[in-house]
């Protein structure tokens, strides 16, 4: 994932450029009205919607946690409904044996439990390594959705287990709400886990495990830890998503679903926490937006001269699909990389428009003002302050993620 | 006794997919996800022109046109724009092909189980007290042969060779004249041929439905490529069988035994754990 995960930081220009008071007052009035519109939203619209924007911010927190495994540590996994499902049965199971453990102890138990899934596969996975790890991910995603989701005593078999909500959460509106304040909380959490020590060592494995483990770097332990960091925030999305629909059954976690997550990660642009979360809301709210445009009486499309109709919400896939194909040939930034503009200029410095991808998609092993990034400064001399490339970045041959460290197997 | 027969016959299909996975390899260095659904086009191009009046050995050939134009289509508008990408940038866009296949398929065919006639009918035969349909035996002598094919395709023959080379070293295999992206071409061509013939030989078994190949063979036909080495067609052929042996022995034991939910893939989720750490190179994992 090494050109997609190509960062790029936002330290506000220090040098050379000062903001006007009008640049001030249209950059809070900017910044003002996207909070207000992602905290108003809910209030102004009806449940159905309220619904809506719930499952958004559910997604939000899936994507989040994707990103942290693969878009920080590199590592992929094919089987995030593993996760994700254990987080919601063990929800649902709290609530229905043990009720006086309260909502917050659900969520805080079904994370642990999502955190220790990951423990467990991690343990035994994380010897194995780039494409190796997907697959293995990709059998434990299946043997979890179809073996543990199915045990009859745990997770009522697949006829499945209620997840009552909370009576301070009963509304959609209320449980909207608190959704968004999660995806804040790991928002929060993962903006201070890529500055911290640790965070940096994750990020380091995935630049190059090699040159990691010769500055000493654990590189088992952190990539352990990034695991059962994602896993956690799974299991907590987990249990949001089992009370967002107040039931919980095995279909909700299959095989499909789990490459959605990760194609909404990738198309959000994996390394971009906002790019994360916008591609992730798209993808939740696309099938509900289609059905609402398309919606009754239109809802089932003719294909012209054919007697083939189908339902607008088998578009979704497909669009899906195409997004993904698109953002990894043609931007493998995803939406992150379409941000980068709007959110420099949000941090106070000017807008420059990307144009095509040369101008900031850091070339391999581009170094801090390597040519790849010179190109803007060569107009504003502000950018290239700004611009501080975080690490060194991974090109085209990606140690990490080669067979060849899989013994014998590369001729 | 009858479960390592029932496996065997099980397996044939899982080793007609790895070859598949094994040739991408071979050529492209990257694990090719969208497998699976060449073998779904050529399925449902059969059931739909069989559905039309077609005589059933035209649709296969039609099937397996339509397989081979898909595989063209992706390493055209997919592999060959991300040759420069990290390998798992490439796996998760073969991922993302295979999805897109599958809602085609959907769109095309509604997301319901279709049923296709066998190749050949009639009854169940008893091969050492296992039921062994007409089907299942065409499948099997369809892999001995294309395994023999296989053999002296790429040991015989110019055009075989030239594709190992190029899995070596591209560089090197452009020097002396041979061009590399039309060697690109005809690996992701000729592993969509396998899909295809593996997809239209599977549908009969049981029913069918968009993206069945990827929901029930794709994971036991990895484990047969890295089981047999990922890099030996003997060793896929090979790793298919065993697979399929522990796969029947494993859901005869958990399902009928202990009542176990997916013990299939449980089975094979152990599977590839024990084969990945005991000895990730696999059985044959020795020549390019």
């Amino acid at each position: 994932m090494a050109d997609v995960a190509a960062r790029v930081s936002l330290a506000p220009a220090g040098t050379g450029h000062r903001l006007t008071t009008s640049g001030i007052v249209a950059r809070t009035v900017v910044a003002s009205l996207i909070a207000g519109a992602v905290l108003g939203l809910p209030l102004l619209t009806a449940d159905f919607w309220d619904q809506a924007i719930g499952l958004a911010a559910i997604y939000a927190i899936i994507g989040l946690s994707v990103n942290i495994i693969t878009g920080h540590a590199g590592q992929i996994s094919l089987g995030h409904q593993a996760f994700v499902g254990i987080g919601a049965f063990v929800s649902a199971f709290l609530i229905g044996t043990i009720p006086q453990i309260g909502f917050t102890g659900v969520l805080m138990v079904a994370g642990a439990a999502g955190g220790a899934m990951a423990l467990v596969l991690g343990l035994v996975a994380l010897r194995i390594r780039g494409l190796y790890l997907a697959l293995l991910t990709l059998a434990f995603g299946l043997m979890a959705e179809t073996t543990l989701f199915n045990w009859r005593a745990f997770t009522g078999g697949g006829a499945g287990a209620p997840a009552p909500r909370p009576l301070a959460l009963q509304t959609d509106q209320a449980f909207a709400y608190f959704c968004l304040a999660t995806v804040a909380a790991v928002l929060f959490l993962d903006w201070r886990l890529v500055k911290t020590r640790a965070g940096r060592a994750i990020v380091s494995v995935r630049n190059d495990e090699r040159v990691a483990a010769t500055l000493g770097i654990n590189v088992t332990g952190y990539k352990l830890l990034a695991f059962v960091l994602g896993g956690l925030v799974a299991g907590v999305a987990g249990s949001l998503f089992a009370h967002w629909n107040q039931f919980v059954q095995a279909a909700d976690f299959g095989l499909e679903q789990a490459l959605v997550w990760i194609l909404m990660a990738v198309v959000g642009g994996l390394g971009s926490r906002a790019g994360v979360v916008i591609g992730s809301a798209f993808f939740a709210l696309f099938p509900v937006l289609l059905d609402t445009f398309v919606a009754s009486d239109v809802g089932t499309i003719r294909i012209p001269f054919t007697d083939v109709e189908f339902l607008a919400a088998t578009l979704v896939p497909l669009l899906g699909a195409l997004l993904l194909l698109l953002t990894i040939t043609l931007y493998p930034g995803g939406i992150g990389q379409q941000l980068l503009p709007i959110r420099r200029w949000l941090a106070g410095g000017p807008f420059v428009e990307h144009g095509h991808r040369g101008t900031h998609v850091v070339e391999p092993g581009g170094p801090a003002g390597s040519p790849a990034l010179a190109e803007p400064t060569v107009e504003i001399p502000a950018v290239g302050a700004a611009l501080e490339v975080e690490g060194p970045v991974e090109g085209s041959s990606e140690p990490t993620t080669e067979i060849a460290v899989v013994g014998g197997v590369d001729a | 006794m009858r479960f390592l027969i029932a496996g065997l016959f099980e397996g044939a299909v899982f080793g007609l997919l790895a070859v598949g996975l094994v040739l991408v390899y071979k050529g492209a260095r990257v694990f090719n996800f969208a497998q699976g659904e060449f073998g779904t086009v050529a399925a449902f191009t059969v059931w739909a022109l069989l559905g039309a009046g077609w005589p059933y050995p035209a649709a296969i050939v039609v099937g397996l046109l339509a397989a081979v134009v898909t595989g063209l289509i992706m390493e055209r508008l997919v592999v060959r724009p991300l040759l420069d990408a990290s390998r798992i940038t490439l796996l998760v866009a073969t991922v993302g092909f295979a999805l897109f296949i599958i809602a085609i398929t959907v769109l095309a065919a509604q997301p319901e189980p279709r049923s296709l006639q066998p190749l050949i009918g009639g009854e169940d035969r008893d091969i050492l007290g296992a039921a062994v349909s007409p089907q299942r035996m065409v499948i099997a002598l369809v892999l001995i042969g294309l395994a023999v094919a296989l053999a002296w395709f790429f040991n015989r023959t110019n055009r075989g060779l030239a594709v190992l080379a190029t899995s070596q070293d591209a560089l090197a295999t452009r020097a002396v004249g041979i061009s590399v992206p039309g060697m690109s071409r005809f690996i992701w061509g000729f592993a969509a041929l396998l899909g295809g013939i593996a997809g239209v030989l599977q549908a009969p078994i049981d029913i069918f439905y968009p993206g069945f190949m990827t929901r029930t063979s794709l994971v036991p036909a990895f484990t047969a490529a890295v089981l047999g080495g990922f890099t030996s067609l003997p060793g896929a052929f090979l790793g298919g069988e065993l697979v399929g042996v522990v796969h029947s022995l494993g859901l005869h034991v958990l399902k009928d035994n202990w009542n176990v939910p997916g013990a299939g893939e449980l089975t094979l989720f152990v599977l590839l754990l024990a084969v990945l750490l005991a000895r990730p190179q696999g059985l044959l994992g020795k020549e390019a």
